[in-house]
């Protein structure tokens, strides 16, 4: 159903991918885990290798946890509910990953 | 020849404000009048339209000049015999901070609105019945802020409320909410302040806020409360009035009237995340706890009493009502922990709940509390007592309906975030919950241009790229956010309560601006 | 989707008007108790609530007598806090709250 209004009613979206140059917003969830009260939100470039993500990002956010062991807590991982087995080199755009796309982890 | 006799209630609100109408001669109605048909609602014959208040405007100047002076004169006495001293714990007033930042701004907005509908509705009885709330909310707003204003002369967080709304993340989702209600048509409008958010919901912000103050020493609040809430009910009766008026119009409104019940029951329940966790977590002495208070407020009031009676028209309880009562049990728990973690950029201050809170909590929440919320508190504990605080270190992903960082959990299943999201123009959009997906969906152009306010701090539109940065850009000071033990607010309080000197007593060791 | 009729399915409709805790307002809470056979007074923090399972009547005669002066309806406006139900009428000599329906 469209918007009822005086006029024409057609606006840019506010968070559009194009609003982040070459980067882009990525949501990282670890599931299960409630210490975390939500997913969190960053802007990363699409061309981010995953072990830059990891060593960037989710370590300094996991580590809050103080259960978590960058060295030795291990995870399964999805990109938009779709399993990924993510190698270190690999860009996050390689991965499948998209503007706002959700990467989730699973403790083992 | 007799005397003049008295004119009856009756017979004055007739003359006095349906009698000074005239009809249109030299202009269409529909020129004087553009807004009130492109939403859909047809309207009749807008006489029909009951004022069961029967207000003039003489009785109305009467009444609110009394009220004003009844307030007045408390908030003099608590200027002059230290009234600031006698609440329970400053950490009290992060419940008032959060008032003034979130509520205190949607007053206004309120007084914008209805100054509009005022001039724009069609019939006598409703303009003058929106013109009587436009001034009462504008002395919402004004005797809000200057009741507070008497404890931004000793307390941190106060000072740049009206700036903080318009800029800081959780402020977001009231500002949004009303954002949403104004950029809508007239009758929406009514539907969304009026019947919703007055009527439906009222009861929930604003009487556990000013019992709790009455609980926690805070004279001058629970007066202001108080004062602003007699007009509520003037304000609920417009509400209930307005839905009742476009039902019995024109059966083709009951199903636009439907939704936008459906869409406005959700965004205010979600707006009431904030008040669930000020009940069982912000107040130092409970006055009754979240679920309590939506049992009693919403579940019976509402949906015991309310619903039956639309149910005459064919309307029905609000979509997704039976996530609401479902949640009842984990919202507040959910939303306070939230907001233990991101205080270090929020106007007021959070800190682990004292053992006797958290056995009040057990005792309310037997359900959920020890089970899943225990555990929680004692691992911040754990890290506390190792010299820490936590914080989480990021920026949180947020729901692009309601703009609450994405907290809430599955239906069914306390344990696992809900996420849900839609692709609209190739672009993907992310909710808490089926409701606001609900919401967006059905108007997905208005959502798209959501302000959301960690979309904008990665835009570069908030100061800079780093936390410091937009804490300065928030006009944070400090004292004003992260942990309360420690904190320059408890300390003040400590050394006020320590000494008897009046001389020492007298300066404002921690004023804001 | 589900229908929820509260907490317990079986609960009286009730209608109710919570009222500010004051010396004046006494007088009115007294004239509605006894004007209102069925009600349930309630104190809580700052106000007193008044329900009852049928309506409430304030009527502006019992108030008078208890408060021993000319009273207003119109002055109700200063006491009430909130209400539920459906003012049904409020006239010079009397306000009521029901349901409708």
């Amino acid at each position: 159903m469209a918007v009822r209004s005086i006029g024409e009613y057609k606006f840019p979206s506010r968070s559009r991918q194009e609003l982040y140059g070459d980067d882009q917003l990525v949501h990282l969830w670890w599931k299960g885990n409630l210490w975390f009260c939500a997913a969190a939100c960053f802007r990363a470039p699409k061309a981010m290798s995953w072990n830059d993500f990891v060593a960037g990002m989710v370590n300094p956010l996991f580590s809050c946890d103080p259960d978590f062991d960058a060295a030795t807590t291990t995870f399964t991982w999805t990109v938009d509910d779709k399993p990924v087995s993510p190698a270190g080199d690999e860009s996050l755009e390689a991965l499948g990953v998209g503007h706002k796309s959700l990467i989730t982890c699973v403790a083992a | 020849m007799a005397a003049p006799r008295k004119l009856s209630m009756k017979q004055r609100y007739a003359a006095l404000t349906r009698d000074l109408d005239w009809d249109l001669s030299y202009v269409d109605e529909d020129k004087a009048y553009p807004y009130t048909s492109f939403e859909g609602i047809k309207i009749h014959d807008w006489s029909k339209w009951e004022d069961p208040f029967r207000l003039t405007i003489d009785a109305y100047m009467k009444y609110q000049a009394e009220k004003d002076k009844r307030l007045y004169a408390v908030l003099d006495s608590f200027a002059q015999g230290q009234g600031h001293l006698q609440l329970t714990d400053p950490s009290y007033l992060n419940a008032m901070k959060l008032f003034l930042q979130g509520v205190t701004p949607l007053e206004y907005q309120a007084h914008r609105n209805f100054a509009y509908l005022a001039r724009f509705l069609n019939g006598p009885g409703p303009r003058f019945a929106a013109l009587c709330q436009s001034q009462d909310e504008l002395r919402h707003a004004q005797t809000e802020i200057h009741t507070l204003s008497n404890y931004n002369k000793y307390y941190q967080g106060m000072h740049s409320w009206q700036h903080q709304h318009d800029r800081v993340w959780y402020l977001s989702v009231p500002k949004s909410y009303f954002d949403d209600a104004v950029t809508a048509g007239p009758f929406e409008f009514l539907i969304a302040i009026g019947f919703s958010f007055e009527y439906l919901l009222t009861n929930l912000l604003f009487v556990p806020f000013m019992s709790g103050a009455s609980f926690n020493g805070d004279l001058p609040t629970m007066t202001f409360g108080f004062s602003a809430q007699s007009d509520e009910s003037r304000h609920m009766t417009l509400g209930l009035e307005a839905i009742k008026f476009m039902l019995e119009q024109d059966p083709d409104n009951v199903p636009i009237v439907q939704a936008w019940i459906d869409k406005w029951f959700w965004r205010g329940y979600r707006l009431l995340a904030l008040v669930s966790q000020m009940l069982d977590y912000m107040l130092p002495r409970k006055v009754m706890s979240w679920k309590e208070a939506f049992e009693l407020y919403f579940e019976e009031q509402m949906l015991g009493g309310l619903f039956p009676d639309l149910a005459y028209y064919g309307i029905k309880p609000p979509r997704h009502v039976e996530h609401a009562i479902a949640e009842k049990e984990i919202l507040s728990h959910q939303v306070y922990w939230t907001l233990y973690q991101f205080s270090f950029a929020a106007g007021f201050t959070t800190t682990v709940p004292s053992e006797d809170a958290q056995k009040w909590l057990a005792e309310q929440y037997p359900q959920t509390f020890e089970r899943l919320y225990k555990p929680l508190w004692d691992k911040a504990s754990a890290v506390v007592d190792d010299g820490g605080r936590y914080f989480y270190q990021g920026l949180p992903q947020l729901c692009q309906v309601c703009q609450v960082p994405m907290l809430f959990t599955e239906p069914g299943d306390p344990t696992t975030i809900c996420q849900r999201h839609t692709e609209f123009e190739g672009e993907r959009y992310d909710f808490c919950s089926d409701g606001c997906q609900w919401i967006f969906e059905r108007e997905p152009e208005k959502y798209v241009q959501a302000w959301l306010p960690v979309h904008q701090i990665y835009q570069g539109n908030c100061g800079g790229p780093t936390v410091p940065d937009v804490l300065a850009w928030y006009k944070l000071q400090p004292g004003d956010n992260g942990e309360i033990a420690g904190n320059v607010e408890q300390t003040a309080w400590e050394a006020w309560h320590a000494t008897s000197s009046a001389e020492e007593q007298a300066p404002a060791p921690v004023a804001g601006n | 989707m589900t229908q929820s009729t509260g907490p317990t399915p079986t609960r009286v409709r009730q209608v109710g008007v919570d009222i500010q805790e004051t010396e004046e307002n006494r007088a009115v809470v007294e004239a509605v108790e006894a004007d209102n056979e069925d009600c349930t007074v309630r104190h809580m923090p700052g106000l007193v609530r008044i329900t009852s399972p049928t309506r409430i009547v304030v009527n502006r005669e019992s108030v008078e007598q208890r408060l021993g002066r000319e009273w207003e309806t119109h002055e109700f406006q200063l006491a009430i806090v909130s209400y539920f139900g459906h003012i049904a009428e409020w006239d010079d000599d009397q306000i009521l709250i029901q349901w409708d329906h």
